[in-house]
């Protein structure tokens, strides 16, 4: 498969200052300024083939913004490259962004006193997409971002999930062949962000366009997503397929019982009982049901439910799949090493 | 030919968009433009009782008349080449909110400057034409024939857009201010009364001691406000006009060359300090 984004060696550093507390750290930084070198991102390489929808995860401050930011052209790397479309981004940035789509989610490329609708006409002009084509386009997104109930309405006066499908129709407006979203789903209601899914979705399968998509709602990569790269501290920690992650990392397993009688559960300690770390094996209550987490490498499921059914009265017992939830969480703490 | 037409193509929706931001402002714009054609009729009635307490007819080479024009053209001018819509480019900058202008395929400087003319579209049609008429019906009052010329009136246009230009770049050079500043209100009370007394926009600059009048009459201020209005009045010889325009070309590609310096250098601090 053709490549469509490549990165290779991208290296971010930031100079900092830093300030001394108070009113003469405040003088000694004006004159005598300290300075500190941030390394945003470390050596980050990585490719996405022409029609694959690429998840970026990775904790807060992680860098995954920082790379989105190179590879769309605003931030120049340290060292590094990165081709996308076959064109370096810094190289012809006017040139470079005609063909790319960038929807940041804290922010909005629209005109805030416009009008929705004078605002896809002046991206028209901008992106000088033709009349007939306009015309399709806009039928197409109103169709899978339902724009119809407010594009009449300025821009300031949006809310913000409206707004998102706004800025959406806005970076898709002259089909670009790469689409970059940072964040799109955030601060999003349930509703919303299933139809911002399902529209990313449809757009990739009809027309190919490559994403690359950044989020802190899992639920984004398991319906989008096939493959993921992960970065934590600047640096990539996974990169693959999401059920690699869930084979690599599927040892943690979730097992949960229904009571008889609410007080059992203090009986159970798993963790003393397995000699266990209480980072490897978790219990907790909820209701009637005792949920319980562990690290199938260290202990088998079969242990487990026969120290429960011998210590407590069990009326139900459910055994769920590998949440990839639960395998990141793990990663951010740090819990799996890779 | 094509390229000209491409260009034009991609920055008239700017233009339109700042004509519809304008009426979306329009009370603001109103009572702006209210205030402002009152303090210019402030300063007639100041001059006027300058005039009033003398007996000589002419004050400086003015005389009541020319000293009305005066003051209402280069009010008038003043007004149009005002120009505040690149103000933002420092503070968003700071904020990072530059960056949804880079991902366009377009020029920063040229999308503030399209959107900005949209607004002055509609400044022109509602004082432009009134203020120039009014005037003129003045002058022709006062003296009995019709003063206006359409030479000197044309080349008052081309000096016009000269100093509209030098004002947007200058202004551009402005904005990147609010790096140092974080904040630019304060400042841009002190830049206006300085702007305002250095292009002789409060006092003709003839009426200054002449040594401090030459000096002032290099400087841009001067090509900002004053020439278009002397070249209005008729005040100016065919070889001071040519100097005068000369004068505002070399000022315009100054301001076009140091803003283009500090952009370069606004974007390499965009890159060290992060988005």
């Amino acid at each position: 498969m053709e490549n469509m984004i490549y990165a290779e060696n991208l290296r971010k550093e930031f100079k900092k200052i830093i300030k001394e507390p108070g009113l003469k750290g405040a003088a000694k930084a004006l004159f005598k300024p300290k300075r500190e070198i941030i390394t945003a991102v470390d050596d980050i390489s990585f490719t996405v083939s022409k029609g694959e929808i690429l998840g970026f995860i990775g904790p807060n401050g992680a860098g995954k913004s920082t790379v989105i930011k190179m590879l769309t052209g605003i931030l120049m790397p340290t060292s590094g490259v990165c081709r996308i479309n076959g064109k370096i981004p810094k190289e012809d940035r006017k040139n470079y962004v005609r063909e790319i789509g960038v929807v940041f989610g804290q922010r909005t490329q629209l005109w805030w006193d416009l009008a929705l609708r004078e605002t896809y006409a002046v991206l028209k002009e901008i992106y000088q997409v033709p009349d007939e084509q306009y015309k399709k386009r806009m039928a197409f997104l109103n169709e899978v971002l339902e724009l119809d109930d407010f594009i009449t309405s300025p821009v300031r006066t949006l809310s913000l999930g409206q707004r998102m499908r706004a800025d959406i129709a806005a970076s898709l407006l002259h089909s670009p062949k790469v689409l970059f979203l940072d964040e799109p789903t955030i601060g999003l209601d349930v509703v919303v962000k299933e139809n911002i899914r399902s529209a990313i979705k449809k757009i990739n399968e009809d027309e190919g366009t490559t994403v690359i998509l950044t989020t802190h709602d899992l639920a984004d990569i398991e319906y989008l997503c096939e493959r993921i790269v992960m970065i934590d501290k600047g640096k990539k920690v996974f990169d693959g397929a999401i059920s690699e992650l869930k084979h690599n990392f599927g040892d943690v397993r979730t097992l949960e019982f229904e009571l008889t009688g609410v007080p059992d559960f203090q009986l159970l300690d798993y963790s003393r009982h397995f000699k266990m770390k209480e980072n490897d094996i978790r219990a907790e209550l909820d209701g009637s049901t005792v949920r319980v987490r562990f690290d199938t490498s260290k202990v088998s499921v079969e242990e487990i439910v026969s120290y429960t059914l011998r210590t407590v009265h069990v009326k139900d017992l459910n055994i769920k799949d590998v949440e990839i939830e639960e395998i990141i969480k793990r990663l951010y703490r740090r819990e799996v090493s890779l | 030919m094509s390229r000209v037409r491409r260009f034009f193509r991609t920055y008239k929706p700017f233009t339109r968009a700042g004509m519809q931001e304008m009426i979306a402002y329009r009370a603001n714009f109103i009572c702006f433009l209210i205030g402002e054609i009152m303090s210019a009729f402030i300063m007639y009635f100041v001059w006027k009782a300058v005039f009033l307490s003398t007996d000589r007819e002419t004050f400086m080479g003015f005389t009541m008349e020319d000293m009305a024009v005066y003051l209402f053209i280069s009010f008038l001018t003043g007004y149009l080449t005002y120009s505040d819509g690149a103000f933002s480019v420092g503070e968003e900058i700071i904020d990072g909110s530059i960056a949804m202008r880079m991902i366009k395929p377009c020029s920063f400087e040229m999308c503030f400057l399209f959107q900005e003319l949209g607004s002055r579209i509609i400044s022109v049609a509602m004082i432009f034409v009134p203020m120039v008429a009014g005037v003129e019906i003045y002058r022709c009052a006062v003296s009995g024939f019709v003063r206006f010329q359409i030479g000197a009136f044309l080349l008052y246009i081309v000096s016009l857009l000269l100093a509209y230009m030098i004002s947007f770049y200058f202004n551009v050079c402005y904005g990147f201010m609010a790096f140092f500043f974080k904040n630019l209100w304060g400042t841009t009370l002190i830049k206006e009364t300085v702007v305002n007394f250095l292009s002789g926009a409060i006092i003709p600059l003839a009426f200054l001691p002449s040594g401090l009048a030459a000096v002032l009459n290099i400087l841009p201020f001067a090509s900002l406000s004053y020439t278009p209005v002397m070249i209005y009045m008729g005040m100016y010889s065919t070889s001071q006009i040519l100097w005068s325009f000369g004068l505002q070309l070399f000022w315009l590609v100054v301001m076009f060359g140091i803003s283009k310096l500090i952009w370069r250098g606004a974007v390499k601090h965009l890159s060290i300090q992060g988005g």
